[in-house]
């Protein structure tokens, strides 16, 4: 049974269940909402100071945000060795394209897209699990924040799907006449 | 009854244990994995959306009884209705580029995915931007008026038992997803 679930693919039914569970736990332990939104301010802010002086002087604040982030480092370590996931990767799989052009896409979508994952959930005011346990909570403003993620990612999705499409046609089209 | 709220040395015990459990959730959920968020963002893939319901079907309810019963008081920050709105804009762009928010990228970082790393290298560095622009952000931003000012969904349909018709919408909607299963999800149970 414990093999089976550390082994094992878990449902959205159960992973759901866990999480409602975990969020309702840590209000209950912390007093505090999930999240760790604090933690990477504080990484950031240690890495610009690091940076200016040009040394690494001491280890940053330990409370219990990077505690939380360092314990999912670990988690994840643990359920990949377990469940067989761990594997060392430069590209993502889905990646279509030749080495070196996805070596490049990966770091631009990669800078890009983490730039504005961080700035849409600072301009929302909370981390993306601080959002979560917040709608668990029926907090109005975290239900608007979810609504219009889900919106709004369809259609980039959409746009970017499409995009992808158009210029793999044009390809062909650039092949087909090679080859002729 | 009250909520623990543990403090001092036992508040970081808490938060590594509690990161342990959910970073190994993470990874079990599939949610580490940039495909997971994109297939959503695609409808090939409704796990994410799927999982998202049912955790607040159940952790409605659970908050409404632990609250009533004092093991929990309500913990958010209470966010301006633009700020929210255009903070799920942006973080859908940045979603449909990378796939990851900020707890899955550690999680994938920690599963060998070293991809994860310009990720994190963006994350880091939107912060000093958010602390040069926030004062004026704030300002444009709490000018536009607000279609509503209610913190809580129970206040905005001024009922208390409003927690029971989220959770029934979300279960019956996290049904609905499953009837409704992509070839995808189709391939991927096989």
């Amino acid at each position: 049974m414990i093999t089976k679930i550390l082994t094992g693919k878990w449902s959205a039914y159960l992973s759901g269940t866990i999480i409602a569970f975990f969020f309702v736990l840590t209000l209950y332990i912390l007093d505090s909402p999930t999240g760790m939104s604090d933690a990477y301010i504080m990484i950031s802010d240690y890495c610009k100071a690091s940076i200016h002086a040009r040394e690494v002087k001491e280890l940053p604040f330990l409370d219990w945000q990077t505690g939380f982030l360092g314990g999912i480092f670990i988690g994840a370590l643990i359920a990949a060795i377990f469940g067989g996931d761990w594997k060392i990767r430069m590209i993502p799989e889905s990646s279509g394209k030749g080495v070196i052009a996805s070596a490049g896409i990966t770091v631009i979508t990669g800078l890009a897209g983490g730039f504005l994952v961080m700035l849409g959930l600072q301009v929302a005011g909370d981390s993306f699990l601080g959002q979560w346990a917040g709608a668990i909570q029926l907090s109005t403003t975290s239900w608007v924040f979810f609504i219009s993620l889900l919106l709004w990612g369809i259609v980039f999705t959409a746009i970017i799907a499409a995009k992808v499409a158009k210029s793999n046609i044009v390809d062909d089209g650039k092949n087909e006449k090679k080859e002729k | 009854m009250h909520p623990l709220a543990l403090d001092g040395n036992w508040r970081l015990v808490a938060g590594i244990l509690l990161g342990i459990v959910f970073g190994f959730l993470l990874v079990k959920s599939k949610v580490a994995w940039r495909k997971t968020l994109i297939d959503q963002l695609f409808l090939k893939n409704t796990y994410f959306i799927k999982m998202f319901l049912v955790s607040v079907s159940v952790g409605s309810i659970l908050f409404f009884f632990c609250a009533k019963w004092g093991l929990v008081n309500p913990q958010f920050r209470a966010v301006y209705f633009w700020g929210a709105a255009i903070g799920g804009l942006l973080t859908a762009i940045g979603l449909a580029l990378c796939g990851q928010i900020p707890s899955s990228t550690v999680a994938s970082l920690a599963s060998g995915r070293l991809y994860a790393i310009w990720v994190l290298a963006g994350m880091l560095l939107a912060i000093p931007v958010v602390h040069v622009v926030s004062d004026g952000l704030a300002k444009t931003l709490s000018k536009w008026p607000v279609p509503f000012q209610e913190e809580t969904l129970q206040d905005l349909f001024s009922s208390p038992q409003i927690c029971f018709w989220i959770a029934g919408i979300s279960i019956i909607a996290a049904l609905f997803l499953e009837f409704i299963r992509t070839n995808s999800e189709e391939s991927e149970s096989k």
